[in-house]
């Protein structure tokens, strides 16, 4: 069969786009990318964070999701077609929850601060930071022992290794090509 | 110790260029023909294709530029090294094992080469040929001028020197930039950038264990007190805001499989199966010298705001008055050698495919061969490459800062958004088009290019490199998919089916 990734990964950066227009679109917000700090030269202050994702907050929110669905699906269009067995789209499915499971934490977790003004600390920053840092971080993790550990069986089997030494060979046979 | 402060820094820095020239020296004879020069004769280690890769990636830029941006945007900056895992995990995906299929199976030995192979197409060659060269000229000035400028302030702290101009420190630094990457070619660079590499990561690790110190209460008692004076600084997504941020991570998280100087790294491996122990040794190097970036930033700004110290004339200061505050002497003068060998890897990574796409590219693209004696004419190439590109930071520096500027637009955003889709797509989508390439790598540098010379701002710090490497994608597969699908060589659809 042939796949149709590539119109996933298409209509998903056409989403993105689209968001991106109705962000330009919508109701400004003063000093919606930060403004001078008040007291120290160079520095920049954040301005009214509540004010701002209450006008698009929701649309990043949705742009951000995309992407981490991009990524997956990109990750998943290095895999050779015939290696994306139920068994890869499972492990993909589950990095992709993984990965909105930090950025929900992350958004909310901000959202929360916005409203409330306390915030408690985890290894040495704010929670929501935390999850940005830390969580981030490791959301990719899963892709990298995807590649490391299931390098012969999805990226590069024995296989494949043996086709592309006979391709050299044929090559070598033919210099002329 | 201490009063001989300045001694141990320059001491330091000084053992690091001795060891650059020795080993462009030894790798001179290394080098024998164009293959060795560019690609190192596709013959490394996994340890040293890691370090070289993952120390290019972390320029100036990120020893210099990115505490001051912590400095400056607070949290902003952590998405452009948070995303670092996912843009490793995507390039060495999409990229590297490919890459260095078609690298063998044409013998490429630059980017170029291997696009005018995947498309058959001389024009895409052509066009991410002068793409290299604009974005090369760029950093290059950009790097020759920060390594020159970190020259200057470390050579004037001593009474010998204290008058020592610019002119004399961008002709000391870039001599010996110069003289590995014409003597020993990628062979001198991939061999210093291992040294480089290991010295950026004890330099991150040993930083982050000061920078813990430098308050009772740790890193917690510098992010309180930031957060206490202004929450968005310290929240996720900074003070430069949540489109920036997400920006930023878009960009720095595809486009490092975009980067011409990274993923030449990946055809230059001894066997395609290293790739799966490459790929976490470059991410670890990665994460351990980017702790540097995160905790200077935050300390500096903690610091300046709790009265600690006095606010900084300049962001990009945070660095080095954290390392004259509060580092020892030795860990200092590490740092320093780290900081040089930050900007020289990076420097000579780009002066090496700045080289490539000039005397072996856009020769190719135009006339349908090399030229002759490829070998001779990339030294020649190489040194001035790096004359022009050091006249034109320190022209900018003096004269006009527009000019470099304007040719830093075609830095890291611009390069993701021409290359990421041409390559990364299409090394793993048979249905890609040389029309669909074509298409994407001249929307992404006209849209940079009009940003740029515009001055166009874009709402909620919306990045113009994010709207350039959208459109680049959208048009990329719309343009290929409209347009009649390419018959490919028999090697090219073996490769692909692999």
């Amino acid at each position: 069969m042939r796949s149709n990734l590539i119109y996933v990964i298409f209509a998903t950066v056409l989403l993105m786009a689209g968001i991106l227009v109705a962000i330009c679109l919508a109701d400004s917000v003063p000093n919606a990318a930060g403004l001078a700090h008040a007291q120290f030269n160079g520095m920049q202050a954040g301005g009214d964070g509540a004010a701002r994702l209450e006008h698009i907050g929701g649309l990043a929110f949705a742009f951000q999701a995309l992407l981490l669905l991009l990524i997956v699906c990109l990750a998943a269009l290095g895999v050779a077609e015939e290696r994306r067995s139920p068994e890869l789209w499972a492990y993909m499915g589950g990095t992709l929850l993984f990965s909105l499971f930090v950025w929900w934490q992350m958004y909310s977790g901000h959202q929360a601060f916005l409203e409330t003004g306390v915030t408690s600390y985890f290894m040495g920053f704010p929670v929501a930071t935390a999850w940005q840092v830390y969580g981030t971080w490791l959301g990719a993790i899963p892709l990298i022992i995807l590649y490391t550990v299931g390098f012969r069986k999805f990226i590069f089997t024995f296989e494949d290794e043996q086709k592309y030494e006979q391709l050299l060979e044929n090559i070598a046979r033919k210099p002329e090509q | 110790m201490e009063a001989y402060r300045q001694e141990i820094i320059i001491g330091a820095v000084l053992i690091y260029m001795v060891f650059c020239i020795i080993t462009g020296l030894w790798a001179m004879r290394r080098t024998k023909n164009s293959a060795d020069f560019f690609i190192a004769g596709r013959g490394l280690g996994p340890v040293v294709v890691s370090l070289a890769l993952f120390s290019s990636t972390l320029s100036g830029f990120g020893f210099v530029g990115g505490p001051g941006l912590v400095y400056s945007i607070g949290v902003s900056s952590f998405w452009m090294i948070v995303i670092s895992s996912t843009g490793y995990a995507l390039g060495f995906f999409l990229v590297a094992k490919r890459i260095r299929m078609i690298a063998d199976v044409r013998n490429c030995i630059s980017l170029p080469d291997v696009l005018a192979a995947r498309y058959n197409s001389e024009a895409v060659r052509f066009l991410i040929a002068v793409t290299i060269v604009l974005g090369v000229m760029g950093y290059l000035a950009t790097q020759i001028l920060a390594m020159a400028v970190v020259m200057q302030a470390i050579l004037s702290g001593t009474a010998m020197f204290a008058d020592i101009g610019l002119v004399a420190c961008v002709v000391i630094s870039s001599t010996v930039l110069i003289f590995y990457c014409v003597t020993g070619g990628i062979i001198a660079s991939v061999y210093t950038d291992v040294v480089q590499g290991a010295i950026m990561m004890i330099a991150g690790v040993l930083i982050l264990l000061t920078a813990m110190s430098v308050f009772d209460g740790g890193m917690q008692e510098a992010t309180s007190i930031i957060l206490a004076d202004d929450g968005e600084a310290m929240m996720p997504f900074g003070a430069a805001g949540i489109m920036a941020s997400l920006g930023w991570f878009f960009v720095f998280g595809l486009g490092l499989a975009g980067q011409p100087h990274l993923v030449t790294k990946m055809m230059m491996n001894r066997s395609i199966s290293d790739n799966r122990t490459i790929l976490p040794m470059s991410l670890f190097g990665y994460v351990m010298a980017a702790l540097l970036w995160v905790s200077i930033g935050v300390i500096m700004r903690a610091a300046v705001i709790d009265g600690v110290i006095e606010p900084l004339a300049l962001p990009d200061d945070a660095a080095s008055l954290f390392l004259s505050i509060f580092t020892n002497p030795l860990l200092a003068g590490i740092v320093f050698a780290g900081l040089f060998a930050a900007i020289m890897s990076t420097s000579d990574a780009f002066l090496n495919i700045g080289t490539a796409a000039i005397i072996h590219d856009i020769p190719k693209a135009i006339q349908g061969h090399a030229i002759q004696n490829e070998l001779f004419w990339a030294r020649i190439v190489t040194v001035i490459l790096a004359i022009v590109a050091a006249s034109f930071a320190l022209y900018s520096h003096f004269q006009d800062a527009t000019l470099v500027a304007i040719l830093g637009a075609f830095g890291w955003a611009t390069f993701a958004a021409s290359i990421f889709p041409v390559l990364a797509i299409g090394l793993n989508w048979k249905g890609a088009t040389a029309m669909g390439a074509v298409a994407a790598i001249v929307s992404a540098l006209l849209i940079n290019f009009i940003i740029q010379l515009a001055g166009i701002v874009l709402p909620y710090g919306i990045l113009g490199g994010l709207i350039a490497f959208i459109v680049s994608l959208v048009l990329f597969i719309a343009v290929s998919l409209v347009t009649k699908k390419p018959e490919l060589d028999a090697d090219m659809e073996a490769v692909l089916d692999i």
